[in-house]
């Protein structure tokens, strides 16, 4: 077997010299016959002549040659592949539109699986992911230290539990300090995730010993190679964080990012290290649920035992820490997307993207099956007469199949350079905020290896139907008139006997394919449009805030070694110079901005509670702001004052209150002068109302939020907010020469516009309405693509039969009625079917797009309007061609 | 030549066999040495002579080598491999057991069955 196949590959290799040898071979034949037929007397030119006549035909004898090493097969395969291209660049309107459809059919749902396969399907890069799993309260994904330690300490199903938490750190490298994104991690994180370190060591359980004695930090690859330039003696160097010496322990695998599928950090720190990185300690605080924590189970303990387990672990750990932990219900979770918190809403979007990409592939097929047959019902009579003058049936099946293949494996290439494309810009995408957020969407070979193959079979299956029909068909009958120029054709009956003359397709079934894309286009189209509404609305949504105008930035005050008090009096001296800056209307400075992805929450309760358990509170927002804070960001103040420099430790308590704060936890439409007390802490007294805003995300109800004075509650995280008269970009630039004049050292972060933070919240909105639309716009190019198809081959099927019809006095109305009355009426029946299952989805769309709804008759209207256009469009090239016929030529066509 | 017969199928591969078992041929030589050893009594069809050799050869049962003939012209020549061999000895086996069956079953008499 393998002597055989190195013998015709090797034939191939040399194709040339083995051909030729092929040709010494005979022609030494005929010499040795000759020489031998002049010995026997024969004259050597009569030699030569009976030499040649008793070898035969040599060009057969070569052929069965050929076909004893198995070339013959492969050189007719490469004749039909050649004959397929030669047939496809013959006709090039229809070779683009087909490679078009299938490519976007292809293209899309390679991208929306690659998405699926790498947010959802693919297991983390860590060992033995199958049994490592996120611990998360119900309500909750994170936990606080105490409860992890309890945890570690009592599990008995768990093989380890690990936990870590984002935080941000503040690095010097060569170029200055850097605001950083990381990981606090427990000593054991590495060793049960099972990674190992790419260079150096990484840190491990008895590192953990005492709070502030590990100042350890693992690098990862990216950060090893873009801040440190890849230095090949990292490790054991000190790197300082926020003001302190860390020594670098190792560098991580690349492909390593923790167990976020979003979040690439850059740095990892042992978890005994936070209250260096953070400022605080909540290590010891029950109050506090600040990290997630991850585990894995033990050899062979099943997810449902060691669920069973947390189950009693967390009741006991409600009932003997009420105050903290009441309530508390843990389960497990597949990690990668927060816990459950992520992974629901993650596999809802991505579900109804694979479930849409679904839809337009089936309309691409459609739509390549009606080109197929059209084409097919086009080539009858050359079919016919190459049946005629001999060629055989299954070579004659092979040729439409090459073409059809290749017709398939361009439009599937062209769909997988596409999908490649838009992967590589999906992972180059970085976020538009201080946030490592990535899509890591590596397109994985075994889903483009299948896009190719699903493409070749649906190219080759749509294909097969009308050669076989073709084929069947009596030559003859197709020579002597056949449907190229027939009027309609009858249906054929089945059954045995002479054939009547038989056409190659079946209108029925084209024309349901069409309606059928029809339909899938005009869904498509609806759930665009309704996409698009419901951003639009997204947009329209009131903040709370007005955000032109106003320049932001972030600094970290603790992350670069300021205690409290010079914090504050830095942020005094910041607001001060902000203030003298050209063009300021107003300035003012908070620890944070309401929907930036830093938010704080307190439990509030009101001023005569005596039980002070969570339950019995309402959690509302919390933000710690200067004087002039809520005007630069153009919150309304409705009733009371804003705050004054006065309000600082000397003075009572004073908070500013949303409108739904005083409505659901003091009970009042204006609150002012009523008192209230965060936490456990002393009453506060409303000193100001502002209106409601969005703070947590856009699509939130309506939520309690209060303001604090930031000198009555400290806070090192510092927003600068800048309201000017300049253009965002300039003044954000002013604000850091500001910033800069005041303490060169200090990291910078998020410098912009505001109009810029709020990309972060608006990404999901606009992610989902890029997809949707670009479906849409697919959905609209198959359904031009469908239409133009049938309606310029009805036109040129029928040159004929206009013309007769022209001749004998037909107006030019009653032309385009009788050519494209039936393409119309397929068009209107697809619409409305469209609309109507537009409709029917609702609830996919809602999944997708914050504030859809198809019930909206701009959809409606809009969706109608597009496809008619469309259908115009599409119909009127072929249209203008049916008018155009002249009457005498087209009977003297044939 | 007048008593000349058809070859039955597939005897030309066996003949090729036996006959490169006497010694390497070029193609023409393969097909004077079945003449001589046939006693001229099959009618081979010349040109057919060569898909046989390159079937052979791609089953490896042959091995084809340029060279040099007797009378110093260029020739591909063909030899026996191994597998050629045992080939051969399996073939003439089973050529000669159909030949003893046919011939016991055409020498039955009447009062044998």
């Amino acid at each position: 077997m393998l002597a055989r196949l190195r013998s015709t590959l090797g034939a191939l290799r040399c194709r040339g010299r083995w051909e030729s040898e092929l040709d010494e071979e005979l022609r030494l034949h005929l010499e040795y016959r000759a020489d031998d037929l002049v010995r026997g007397g024969l004259a050597p030119a009569a030699a030569a002549r009976q030499a040649r006549l008793e070898l035969g035909a040599g060009e057969t004898w070569k052929e069965q040659c050929r076909a004893a090493l198995g070339l013959r097969w492969l050189d007719q395969l490469r004749q039909d592949l050649r004959f397929a291209a030669r047939m496809l660049r013959r006709s090039p309107a229809f070779t683009a539109v087909a490679v078009l459809s299938l490519a976007l059919g292809v293209g899309a749902n390679t991208v929306a699986f690659s998405v699926v396969d790498s947010l959802l399907l693919k297991p983390l890069a860590i060992a033995s992911p199958a049994s490592v799993f996120t611990v998360e309260d119900r309500r909750f994904p994170s936990q606080s230290f105490p409860n992890y330690r309890d945890l570690r300490d009592r599990s008995s199903t768990f093989a380890g539990l690990a936990a870590y938490r984002m935080a941000p750190m503040g690095v010097e490298t060569a170029d200055g300090a850097r605001r950083v994104w990381g990981y606090l991690a427990t000593g054991n994180y590495f060793d049960l995730l099972g990674i190992k370190p790419l260079c150096g060591r990484f840190f491990h359980a008895e590192d953990d010993r005492r709070p502030g004695a590990s100042p350890f930090a693992v690098l990862s690859h990216a950060c090893w190679r873009n801040r440190f330039a890849g230095d090949p003696r990292i490790v054991g160097k000190t790197v300082r964080i926020n003001s302190l010496s860390y020594s670098v322990l190792g560098v991580a695998p690349p492909e390593f990012h923790g167990t976020e599928v979003f979040y690439w950090p850059e740095i990892w720190v042992p978890m005994m290290m936070q209250p260096q990185i953070e400022g605080h300690s909540w290590l010891d605080q029950r109050a506090t649920f600040n990290c997630m924590v991850i585990g894995r189970l033990g050899p062979g303990v099943t997810p449902v035992r060691a669920a069973a387990d947390l189950r009693t672990l967390g009741a006991d750990l409600a009932h003997e820490v009420p105050a903290w932990n009441e309530g508390l219900s843990l389960r497990l979770a597949r990690p990668g997307l927060v816990g459950n918190a992520l992974r629901d809403p993650t596999r809802a979007f991505t579900g109804g993207v694979l479930a849409l990409a679904g839809l337009v592939l089936l309309a691409a097929c459609a739509n390549l099956a009606s080109l197929l047959a059209a084409r097919a019902a086009d080539r009858h009579r050359e079919l016919a007469i190459r049946l005629s003058i001999g060629a055989g049936r299954g070579r004659i099946v092979r040729q439409l199949l090459a073409e059809s293949a290749l017709l398939a494996l361009l439009g599937g290439a062209a769909g997988c350079a596409l999908a490649a494309l838009l992967l590589r810009l999906l992972t180059q995408w970085r976020a538009p905020f201080d946030f490592p957020v990535r899509f890591e969407v590596a397109p994985d070979i075994r889903v483009f290896a299948f896009a190719l193959a699903a493409s070749m079979v649906s190219g080759l299956l749509f294909s097969i139907a009308p050669a076989r029909q073709t084929l069947s068909a009596d030559p003859n009958q197709a020579l002597k008139g056949g449907p190229a120029g027939g009027l309609e054709p009858r249906r054929t009956p089945r059954g045995r006997g002479p054939r009547p003359a038989r056409p190659a397709i079946r209108w029925p079934v084209r024309d349901l394919l069409l309606a059928a894309q029809m339909a899938l286009c005009c869904l498509l189209v609806t759930a665009c449009l309704v996409a698009l509404r419901g951003l639009a609305r997204t947009l329209e949504t009131p903040l709370g805030f007005e955000a032109r105008g106003v320049a932001v930035a972030s600094l970290d005050l603790g992350l670069a070694g300021y205690d409290l008090r010079r914090g504050a009096a830095f942020q005094r001296r910041a607001l001060d110079a902000m203030s003298r800056l050209p063009g300021v209307t107003a300035a003012g400075y908070g620890n944070s901005l309401p929907l930036s992805i830093d938010q704080s929450s307190n439990v509030v309760f009101r001023a005569e509670t005596t039980d002070l358990r969570p339950s019995q509170g309402k959690t509302a927002t919390v933000y710690q702001v200067s004087p002039g804070y809520l005007r630069a960001l153009g919150a309304r103040l409705l009733a009371g004052r804003d705050f004054t420099w006065h309000d600082d430790r000397g003075t009572p308590l004073v908070a500013i209150v949303n409108q739904t704060f005083a409505r659901q936890v003091l009970g009042r439409a204006n609150a002012v002068g009523m008192r209230f007390r965060a936490g456990q802490g002393p009453l506060i007294e409303v000193a100001g109302q502002v209106a409601d805003g969005r703070y947590v995300s856009i699509t939130e109800e309506p939520r309690p939020a209060f303001f604090r004075p930031i000198l009555q509650q400290p806070n090192g995280t510092t927003v600068l907010v800048l309201r000017s008269a300049l253009p965002p970009g300039e003044a954000a630039r002013q604000l850091q020469q500001a910033i800069a004049g005041l303490d060169p050292r200090l990291p910078i972060s998020g410098l912009g516009s505001l109009q810029q933070m709020l990309g972060f919240v608006l990404f999901p909105a606009r992610a989902a309405s890029v997809a949707l639309g670009a479906f849409g716009l697919l959905a609209l190019m198959l359904a031009a693509t469908g239409i133009y198809g049938l309606a310029s081959y009805a036109v040129s099927r029928r040159t004929r039969e206009i013309g007769i019809r022209v001749a004998v006095g037909a107006r030019p109305p009653q032309v385009l009625r009788f050519v494209l009355g039936r393409t119309a009426l397929l068009l209107g029946v697809g619409s409305a079917t469209g609309l109507a299952l537009g409709f029917g989805a609702t609830k996919l769309l809602v999944s997708i797009v914050y504030l859809a709804s198809p019930h909206d008759p701009v959809v409606l209207a809009g969706a109608a309007f597009v496809m008619v256009a469309v259908g115009v469009a599409a119909a009127g090239a072929p249209a203008h061609r049916a008018l155009a016929i002249d009457p005498v030529r087209a009977l003297r066509q044939e | 030549m007048d008593a000349a017969a058809d070859l039955l199928p597939g005897t030309l591969d066996l003949l090729i066999l036996k006959a490169l078992s006497l010694g390497p041929q070029h193609g023409y030589g393969v097909l004077l040495r079945i003449e001589q050893i046939s006693g001229r009594r099959f009618r081979i069809e010349q040109g057919a002579l060569y898909p046989a050799l390159y079937r052979l050869e791609h089953q490896g049962l042959l091995d084809g080598e340029w060279g040099t003939s007797d009378n110093n012209r260029r020739a591909k020549f063909y030899r026996l491999t191994a597998a050629g061999r045992a080939r051969l000895r399996e073939e003439t086996a089973g050529w000669q057991r159909l030949v003893a069956a046919m011939a016991a079953a055409l020498a039955a008499r009447p009062e044998e069955v």
